[in-house]
């Protein structure tokens, strides 16, 4: 198993840090930013529902970049750096790391510019706008990658219907939470149409278009009478993958 | 009662802060994205995207009650009746449902994989949100958690833990205070928090209005 795919449940993790900010040190919007522009960039767009002209943009970023790619970087961390790093340092080190392996940039290049800045916190950055960017990421903002394609095919399940969590093999990236795994559960809502995913996860079944449900699970039925508040109701949106029929 | 682990020395925030500016300008440099380009994904934040708009939708489900069945029922449909800025189906909005508080029902929103947010009606995640301590202990214990940020759910409230694990995005919309029967929909929306969208406030009673 993976720690970051079963954070749900973890103890002994103390009390939680209620700060309110988004951002807790400046620094920390222009990653924010860098991967927005990535995601509005993405390859992947031109097969997007509004079909955005990425493939003619003035950039020079041909690769796929969407939230999978973030998810799957930190879920491939060693589970104690990941719980070491804030969540934006992480963001820095995933996406540094992927323009260098990807040859966009050098590690060294990298390294003597951030001397460079470290010494120099407020040496300008180039000034080179870009407007066709600019335009594609507010269309992309305000536009989005809805997952949502039409299907032939009928769900397999029911609303009211009681069904189990499957537990397929973990691997490098998953949509199913696992403190769910092997967990019984109801259909609250079938929702409409189907639904595909950035990627394919492999044997863990993701990718194409398939149904999705919202499942209502009893807290007792995940953690056990003893460890659950009572009158508790956890509900999770699965795709069809992830759900076994009640008697199979 | 916050945990300091995540309280880092200034050297280590120096050295993240001239590295992230380093490859913003090496991006730059290579053709990657503009120089303006970070800066217009911030401003969609400062003035489109953002809890304020999540706020007129609470208010507005507040002052009208076939309003809130409306937004309860089909959330995007309700949304696009309002004056809102473009974009509200846009980017970590494409499907976005709303659940009501109400008593004897309190609702909670987490993501336990990552920090799936509502971007289009509250903007991006405050930090507690995003916290793996949060996300551990929302799902089975969110009473206790709740009582760390000063809200007392009774044990006869059902809660309600919704766990964003595929497309949905969903928010709260929190009960309406008491004392507010005399405000404009503007007076209630500025009552109206993130935290209490995401269902870790309540929206407290509001203090009397100045004559």
């Amino acid at each position: 198993m993976k720690l970051q795919h079963s954070l749900g449940g973890l103890q002994n993790l103390g009390p939680v840090n209620v700060e309110p900010r988004v951002f807790v040190q400046e620094w920390e919007k222009r990653i924010f930013g860098i991967h927005t522009v990535m995601m509005a960039e993405s390859a992947h767009l031109t097969g997007a529902l509004p079909q955005y002209p990425v493939d003619t943009l003035p950039t020079t970023f041909k690769e796929t970049w969407t939230w999978a790619s973030l998810r799957t970087g930190a879920e491939s961390m060693q589970p104690f750096e990941y719980f070491k790093y804030r969540y934006y340092e992480k963001w820095l080190m995933g996406i540094s790391q992927f323009f260098v392996d990807k040859g966009y940039i050098m590690a060294d290049e990298l390294a003597s510019l951030t001397a460079h800045y470290r010494t120099q916190p407020d040496a300008p950055l180039p000034e080179r706008p870009n407007e066709p960017v600019k335009q594609q990421i507010t269309d992309y903002l305000v536009k989005g990658d809805s997952g949502l394609r039409p299907t032939a095919e009928a769900p397999r399940f029911a609303s009211g219907q009681t069904v189990y969590v499957a537990d397929p093999a973990a691997v490098d990236h998953t949509r199913l939470p696992g403190y769910l795994r092997n967990k019984k559960g109801t259909i609250s809502e079938v929702y409409p149409g189907a639904y595909n995913y950035f990627v394919s996860t492999g044997p863990d079944g993701i990718g194409e278009p398939m149904p999705v449900y919202r499942v209502a699970f009893e807290a007792a039925d995940i953690w056990g009478e003893s460890l659950s508040e009572p009158n508790t109701t956890i509900y999770a949106d699965l795709y069809e993958v992830y759900l076994k029929q009640a008697n199979a | 009662m916050s945990s300091d682990l995540f309280k880092y020395n200034e050297e280590r925030e120096a050295a993240s802060a001239a590295k992230v500016r380093a490859l913003e300008a090496l991006l730059i440099e290579k053709g990657v994205l503009g120089s303006d380009s970070v800066d217009a994904v911030l401003q969609y934040f400062e003035l489109t995207a953002g809890p304020f708009n999540g706020a007129r939708v609470v208010a507005r489900a507040w002052v009208d009650p076939a309003f809130k069945e409306r937004l309860i029922a089909d959330t995007p449909k309700a949304i696009a009746e309002l004056e809102l800025p473009q974009g509200m189906a846009g980017a970590e909005g494409e499907h976005m449902v709303a659940v009501a508080n109400e008593p004897g029902v309190h609702n909670l929103i987490i993501c336990t994989l990552c920090s799936c947010y509502p971007w289009p009606v509250l903007g991006l995640p405050p930090y507690w949100y995003k916290d793996p301590v949060f996300r551990a202990r929302g799902v089975r214990e969110p009473r206790a958690v709740l009582r760390e940020f000063g809200v007392p759910i009774a044990d006869e409230t059902e809660v309600k833990v919704w766990d964003s694990s595929a497309q949905i995005r969903w928010f709260v919309v929190p009960e309406r205070p008491a004392n507010t029967e005399g405000f404009t929909e503007e007076e209630l929306a500025s009552l109206v928090t993130p935290e209490s969208m995401m269902g870790v406030a309540l929206v407290p009673a509001a203090a009397a209005k100045a004559a």
